[in-house]
């Protein structure tokens, strides 16, 4: 990881911070370390946003009443977290209201998973299971660590409900699991596409991060690799449990868990599938990205147009 | 055949789906009784559309039908007597306390 030199005022408040200094208001702040803070807060609401348009057409294949309720109740968990990062970003001068109505569909920061159709049953709760797992291993890094105080008194909230959503996704897959015969197929191909798309989710490996101020600033505590590492802790051992393959494996020797595919690679959308013969740089996944997945439209629209037009600005 | 501390050890390792206390601290478990290698739990939940019910369910069947002498698990759902918060134990509520939720 590089060492950035910061100007001196950056730099003592980083220190004071590394002191155990607790930003409260703007008055604390660098424009450094706000610039930092909005573009994290973004990231964090437009992922909560995103979420929920997925999730809500896939609440159609639910198999139960009770699953439907779960899912919808999910939904609107989401778009309650999505509002607390943007109304926390308002107290710093953002328009909430410019965010989720005056923005393009390209222009969100959510990752590109939510850019995908979730399809079936065992894709919807893969999503709750994988997905959200990344939701919860990201918040909760961001809960215990970061020097911003209304964001960590937010989280609290933020982080018991997603537990919910966690273990509906977990249950579901094991009960699909269980189930064998088609549910397992299902589940399985789910799995294929979803599992080195939250791998991809984590971002740069650390030896090619470019230097965000994130860790400096301490508005995260881990780094984009242990992150990954905590998420494959949890979803690999789950999915051996249940006799699902998942390209990953617990390595003895290196006493953490290695990636056995091509990563990163190129996606086909389409057909849903990773083309693990074309392996990619990630200058070429943030191409992908920026590109944005086939549903990106559709989900902002379903977001923008809930109310007409009268919210749009 | 479990004894009945043993059915409710069981079903006091359930926990709500969002913070780390059990359904049995929660007052949701009304009755637990073997009858021949049956376990009967009777519960409620803390609302009609309460969106965990199914996976609940799940974990209760788990639970206590890993206990050995029990090959079947029979679940009842009632809504009378309804749940209210009176119902948490003061070690749930302890744990509730915590996170802000109930006093």
């Amino acid at each position: 990881m590089t060492n950035t030199v910061y100007d001196p005022l950056e730099q003592a408040l980083i220190d004071r911070i590394k002191g155990g200094f607790t930003v409260e208001s703007e008055e604390d702040m660098t424009p450094g370390y706000k610039k930092a803070l909005l573009t994290q807060l973004t990231v964090q609401g437009d992922t909560e946003l995103m979420s929920a348009p997925a999730y809500y057409l896939a609440a159609r294949d639910a198999p139960t009443i009770n699953s439907r309720i779960a899912v919808t109740a999910i939904v609107h968990d989401e778009l309650g977290h999505a509002n607390i990062a943007y109304r926390i970003m308002e107290d710093l001068g953002a328009d909430k209201q410019h965010l989720v109505y005056g923005r393009q569909p390209h222009e969100f920061k959510h990752p590109y998973g939510f850019d995908q159709p979730l399809e079936n049953w065992a894709e919807m709760v893969v999503a709750n299971g994988f997905f959200d797992r990344a939701g919860i291993t990201l918040l909760g890094d961001v809960h215990q660590h970061t020097s911003y105080g209304p964001l960590k008194r937010a989280l609290v909230k933020v982080d018991r409900e997603e537990v919910l959503h966690l273990r509906h996704g977990e249950s579901w897959m094991k009960r699909l699991a269980k189930a064998g015969g088609e549910a397992k197929d299902a589940l399985q191909r789910a799995v294929d596409w979803m599992f080195p798309m939250t791998l991809e989710w984590f971002g740069l490996p650390d030896d090619l991060k470019r230097h965000s101020g994130q860790l400096d600033y301490r508005l995260k505590g881990k780094t984009n690799d242990q992150l990954r590492q905590v998420w494959m802790s949890a979803t690999v051992p789950l999915c051996e449990d249940i006799g699902i393959a998942v390209p990953a494996h617990f390595d003895e020797a290196q006493q953490e868990y290695a990636i056995d595919c091509p990563f990163p690679c190129q996606y086909d959308p389409e057909a849903k599938r990773w083309l693990f013969d074309e392996p990619l740089t990630w200058e070429q996944v943030f191409e992908r990205w920026k590109a944005r997945g086939p549903m990106n439209e559709r989900y902002v629209e379903m977001v923008q147009g809930a109310f007409g037009s009268s919210f749009a600005n | 055949m479990p004894t009945d501390a043993e059915l409710w050890d069981a079903l006091g390792t359930v926990t709500d789906p969002e913070y780390p206390l059990s359904i049995v601290d929660l007052g949701m478990v009304y009755g637990a009784a073997m009858e021949g290698r049956t376990a009967h739990v009777t519960m409620t939940f803390t609302s009609v559309g309460c969106p965990a019910i199914e996976m609940l369910v799940t974990d209760v069947r788990d639970a206590v039908g890993r206990l050995s002498g029990v090959s079947e698990v029979d679940v009842a759902i009632v809504w009378d007597p309804p749940w209210n918060k009176d119902r948490i134990s003061d070690r749930g509520r302890k744990v509730l306390a915590v996170y802000g939720v109930v006093s």
